[in-house]
């Protein structure tokens, strides 16, 4: 039986976070999951703001999804101005998030929880074992970096798109010549579909509110409606309505719940459940050989959800580049008045959810960011207290690693932490 | 593909603090040594949270500075030159460190492409004080970006020459004060 566990620092997420177990007499007390949240700040930060000067702000909450930030913004601030875009922009913000998809899904699958399905501490002591599956994954990894590159003028915090659209058109010529290696990542990511449905997930059933973005013609990534196992269809502009923050006191992040005071779950979960019958040829495929039943319900397993989703926007990215062949502006005009838009977009993490009011001269009055890290909060917690009696009857550190591998499941951004090292120096 | 002589990478996120001096001082130095910035066989990089990515801009180069803020207790505002060795000591469990640091993305890529990454890596690490979001750099990290900039300057002279450079610059190694 373990003692209280805490881990101060958790490894293998993107950023700061801890976790708190207590136990006493036997008995789990508290639980706690800390997160620092940056958004409150970005929302402050925004204020008084050019409604253009938004997208460039927000691609800096996170390192690793910037796209998403921008996403969920240009088509809130669309939304705010009643502004629509061509077709041709959004398949290319398709694309441009499909390659944020790359980048972060197999980061993930391979470089955070992998190592806790393979028996390896890190992708380190991974890399020395079995160096070939480490390279297959920086490789495909940077494929998902090449497209963000020629899309967005640069990998890490792109700046080309804006409201209405892009800046500029990206060369068709540097993106086709992306696909040899998004075939090969294709086909790497078939095989790391079959190779994870074989991996030792522990078990862990919980009976969750699957919240997603959804369309009737593609698996949702950029727009569409918001779809709950729960609740049905809710426009993306009622999220507010059923989806609530509150502070806990424990915490510094607010914790979403619904009006009825449930957590909800966002994210590859979630989006598989919801929206599996759209997936493009070569996702379902994948997703009806490795023979999961659906709904999955564990937590853990969500790695077989962006493994399948993997597929999806390799696939999804040849197609795109295939027909991309750009004419007219690449940015609608846009009409300047004072309004209100909100718009959701699904993050490799789940849905992020972006309100702005813009006074009639294009400033942003209010912002509004609901990230899925915080919305998977109060499910973090719950899923922990649902986990409890496993880890009681666990040595401590393998209670330890089996929470810590729960919240690593969830693929935490802990967005905007500060990224320097800490030094020990040496006398000569 | 032919690779760059010389890679100046400035890592940080300007907004929280003084996690920004790695980027201010390749700024600063680009300011003041514009001829030597401008050199075509240099590629210059600013960039926030590279995580893994970094081992995408070394493995084009033949020589690597980074420019990074660090905490090791010194007075806010020392400027260390270190070598990759100095780094050897901390970053190999990831378990001990968040998300994927300097360390430990040169530690992986030791491990994976030793053969592909650039023969020698300077860190020019500006000791940070304040790394609150939305706050300024430090007086203290403001009043060395001079001191920081020529010392960048000097690795820069040294480092874009071939091997020969080698023997001098480990000498200068260590702690400016």
């Amino acid at each position: 039986m373990p003692e209280t566990i805490h881990v101060p620092a958790l490894a293998r997420v993107e950023g700061e976070g801890g976790l708190y177990i207590g136990v006493k007499d036997g008995s789990v007390t508290e639980i706690r999951v800390d997160i620092y949240e940056p958004p409150r700040f970005f929302e402050g930060f925004l204020r008084g703001r050019f409604l253009q000067d938004v997208p460039d702000i927000t691609a800096r909450i996170c390192g690793i999804c910037p796209v998403a930030y921008q996403m969920s913004a240009v088509r809130a601030l669309e939304n705010a101005l009643g502004a629509s875009v061509t077709r041709q922009v959004r398949e290319l913000r398709n694309l441009f998030y499909c390659g944020e998809w790359i980048e972060s899904h197999v980061l993930h699958i391979f470089m955070l929880q992998g190592p806790d399905l393979t028996g390896h501490e890190s992708a380190l002591s991974l890399a020395a074992v079995a160096p070939e599956v480490v390279k297959t994954a920086l490789r495909m990894k940077k494929i998902g970096n090449q497209v963000l590159k020629v899309i967005g003028g640069r990998s890490v915090h792109p700046v080309n798109a804006c409201a209405g659209g892009f800046y500029s058109w990206p060369d068709a010529a540097e993106l086709r010549a992306l696909i040899p290696e998004l075939e090969w990542g294709l086909h790497e990511a078939i095989k790391a579909a079959s190779w994870a449905k074989g991996l030792p997930f522990p078990e862990l059933e919980v009976d969750y509110e699957f919240v997603a973005m959804h369309r009737k013609d593609e698996y949702a990534i950029l727009d569409g409606e918001i779809l709950s196992s729960q609740q049905g269809i809710l426009p993306e502009a009622d999220f507010e309505k059923h989806y609530l923050e509150k502070h806990v006191q424990r915490s510094n992040a607010l914790h979403s719940y619904t009006t009825e005071g449930n957590p909800y779950l966002v994210g590859p979960l979630a989006r598989l459940n919801l929206n599996h019958e759209y997936l493009g040829g070569q996702a379902a495929r994948a997703l009806k050989e490795s023979g999961l039943k659906l709904p999955l319900r564990n937590p853990y397993k969500s790695l077989l959800a962006r493994a399948i989703e993997t597929v999806e926007v390799f696939e999804r990215a040849i197609r795109l580049i295939d027909e991309y062949a750009p004419t007219g502006p690449s940015a609608a005009e846009l009409t300047l008045k004072a309004g209100s838009g909100a718009a959701g977009s699904e993050a490799p993490r789940g849905l992020l959810y972006h309100r702005y009011n813009l006074d009639a001269n294009g400033l942003v009055e209010q912002a509004k960011i609901v990230p899925p890290t915080a919305q998977n909060l109060g499910r973090m917690e719950a899923d922990l207290w649902q986990l409890a009696p496993q880890l009681l009857a666990l040595p401590h550190e393998e209670a330890t690693l089996t929470a810590e591998h729960l919240l690593r499941a969830y693929d935490p951004c802990i967005s905007c932490a500060t990224h320097f090292l800490t030094l020990t120096v040496y006398d000569a | 593909m032919p690779k760059t002589k010389l890679l100046v990478i400035g890592l940080g996120q300007d907004l929280r603090g003084d996690d920004a001096a790695g980027l201010e001082v390749v700024k600063r130095w680009q300011a003041e040594y514009p001829e030597t910035a401008g050199d075509p066989e240099l590629v210059v990089e600013l960039s926030p949270l590279p995580g893994l990515s970094l081992l995408s801009f070394l493995e084009c180069a033949e020589a690597a500075i980074l420019v990074d803020a660090v905490q090791s207790g010194a007075r806010v505002g020392t400027v260390h030159v270190l070598q990759r060795e100095d780094l050897a000591a901390f970053g190999t469990d990831a378990r001990s460190a968040h998300g994927w640091g300097v360390a430990e993305t040169l530690a992986l890529g030791e491990e994976l492409y030793a053969d592909k990454l650039p023969k020698r890596i300077r860190l020019l690490a500006i000791e940070a004080g304040g790394l609150e979001l939305g706050s300024q750099l430090s007086v203290e990290v403001q009043a060395a970006l001079p001191a920081a900039a020529q010392k960048l300057q000097e690795l820069v002279l040294l480092l874009r020459q071939p091997e020969a450079g080698n023997e001098a610059e480990t000498q200068q190694a260590g702690v400016l004060n």
